[in-house]
């Protein structure tokens, strides 16, 4: 009985840690969908996009000691910056109907970006100072991790600021009715590219928050984490319905979570290819995601 | 006040608009007839600046529109009412009004009375305006699409196929609407397919045929039946 009790609270413990986790790849998915949901395109560059938003913010922090605060600021803009430049490089003047060109150009951009992030770096993992690492609230027998705690707050925090532009802004107005009729959009007085633009700037602001959580979270950047983190975030977009912003929250959710059990159960080499089993399950089984998806009202 | 003159607009290398030329008068409803595939869209889209014109003009009280993209014409007095309604599906009512309203620098009080407004006059909308737009049925789509394209306030309203896909009755309540609205003063361009209903209610009508106008009066004259056939047939080569 004490060994099985053991057993449940490591168990729920690992999975609650990757609950908390997991905020981080839900705000990732909700960038992916936040573009999906305006273009019907997919930016594969956004995450690269993110990480390198943290790098600029982790610059800030070693030369010239910034503030954690300022730190996820710098990291949001910097990153906000690059989805501009993304949009504008891979997006903007590429033919509406022409989504495999889109595709390659971000795929293009996310490779382009990794490499500066390797050119600067040398290739090696830098430290990225880590937030409340010894804060340990207990409740009963499990620990919230202070770090983790901060993770999830954070991601609260953002997801309701964008929730907030996108349903109660004049801008968020114009976002939604591009994403859902962009010729009425355009009828109504609404600037499709310059809407567009700010979605990506939107999804980058966001992203360099995740970008910078997820750093603080594991204590290190390294240019090995843009692959893993851009199949991470497809799989959330996936998993959550393309184009759905609630789905993305769950999915980022469940995807943490259950990622941790796999970790529990399997160690962390099989870890991923569990994941990556789950996508399969949902593209066979619920090709729309948990919150069905946008394409197909249309 | 809305004066067209040898517009000529194309898709890729297909001229579907071969020197249209059409004037709308102030207070008036002005019809433009023609069968399925004559450019009646291609010419509302061009005036709107969903397409460009690859030559010709398009001027409204003499200021030229010709080369400006669509959200500058509807923020110079030009707002469309397109095809098949176009509402944002996923928005409620009241946001698709708001969304009509993007192109006005307007204070939020002159929206809300503008909304309170057409509320009035549309019921119906007022009954559903938290509702997604998405769940309304096609006549009250249709009223949406209306109300949201008066939301810009515009000088000329141009109205694409109205009547399409409605039951009848619903066809009678739009075209009342029309009438109403025209009454209030409110300048009409309107495309039809339903040729019998819009000659009830327009002042002047043009006919399109083959990317042309091939004819223009005013409803009352001996030719309303050939023109009534060829809106609904096309031209019938012997």
């Amino acid at each position: 009985m004490g060994d099985f009790w053991f057993e449940f609270v490591e168990i729920t413990q690992t999975i609650g840690d990757g609950l908390f986790f997991g905020a981080t790849y839900s705000l990732i998915g909700i960038g992916f969908t936040l573009i999906f949901g305006a273009m019907h395109k997919l930016n594969m560059t956004y995450a690269a996009a993110s990480l390198a938003g943290a790098y600029v913010g982790l610059a800030a922090f070693t030369f010239v000691n910034a503030p954690a605060l300022v730190v996820f600021l710098i990291s949001a803009l910097a990153s906000g910056l690059i989805g501009l430049v993304v949009y504008v490089a891979c997006f903007r003047f590429i033919p509406v109907n022409n989504h495999l060109a889109a595709l390659m150009a971000s795929i293009g951009a996310l490779f382009f970006i990794d490499e500066i992030v390797v050119h600067t770096t040398d290739g090696s993992p830098l430290t990225f100072p880590a937030m409340f690492e010894y804060v340990m609230l207990e409740v009963g027998p499990w620990g919230l991790r202070g770090d983790l705690l901060f993770v999830l707050a954070v991601s609260v925090a953002s997801t309701v600021g964008l929730l907030y532009v996108l349903y109660r802004s004049r801008l968020g107005l114009a976002t939604r009715a591009v994403s859902q009729q962009d010729v009425a959009a355009r009828l109504c007085g609404i600037d499709v590219h310059r809407t567009n633009a700010t979605t990506f700037v939107l999804a980058g602001l966001l992203g360099g928050v995740a970008g910078a959580m997820t750093a603080a979270a594991v204590g290190v950047l390294s240019p090995l984490v843009t692959v893993p983190l851009t199949v991470k975030g497809l799989i959330v977009t996936v998993i959550g319905g393309l184009g759905s912003i609630p789905g993305a929250i769950v999915a980022g959710l469940l995807v943490g979570g259950l990622e941790n059990v796999f970790l529990y159960f399997r160690g962390v080499n099989e870890r991923d290819m569990y994941v990556l089993l789950l996508l399969f399950v949902f593209l066979v089984f619920r090709p729309h995601g948990i919150f069905g998806s946008a394409i197909d009202r249309d | 006040m809305l004066r067209v003159r040898d517009l000529v607009s194309s898709y890729g290398k297909l001229d579907v608009l071969r020197g249209i030329s059409l004037d709308a008068a102030e207070g008036r409803i002005t019809c433009l007839l023609g069968p399925n595939g004559a450019g009646k869209t291609t010419t509302l889209f061009t005036i709107a600046g969903i397409l460009s014109a690859r030559s010709g003009s398009v001027l409204l009280n003499g200021e030229d529109l010709t080369r400006l993209p669509a959200p500058k014409v509807v923020s110079r007095g030009i707002a469309l009412v397109p095809e098949n309604r176009l509402v944002f599906p996923r928005m409620n009512v009241e946001e698709n009004l708001r969304a009509g309203a993007y192109a006005r620098r307007a204070s939020a009080a002159e929206i809300a009375a503008d909304i309170a407004d057409l509320y009035r006059r549309f019921p119906r909308l007022e009954a559903r305006r938290d509702q997604f737009a998405g769940t309304l049925s096609g006549g009250e789509q249709q009223m949406l699409a209306i109300a949201r394209g008066l939301m810009a306030r515009p000088r000329i309203l141009l109205m694409d196929e109205p009547s399409v896909g409605l039951a009848p009755l619903i066809v009678d309540e739009i075209f009342r609407i029309i009438q109403e609205l025209n009454a209030e003063g409110v300048t009409i361009l309107l495309v039809e397919q339903n040729a019998r209903m819009a000659l009830t209610v327009a002042h002047k009508f043009y006919l399109i045929e083959g990317g042309e106008i091939t004819f223009s009066g005013s409803p009352g004259e001996l030719e309303e039946d050939e023109v009534i056939r060829r809106a609904y047939l096309g031209a019938q080569k012997e």
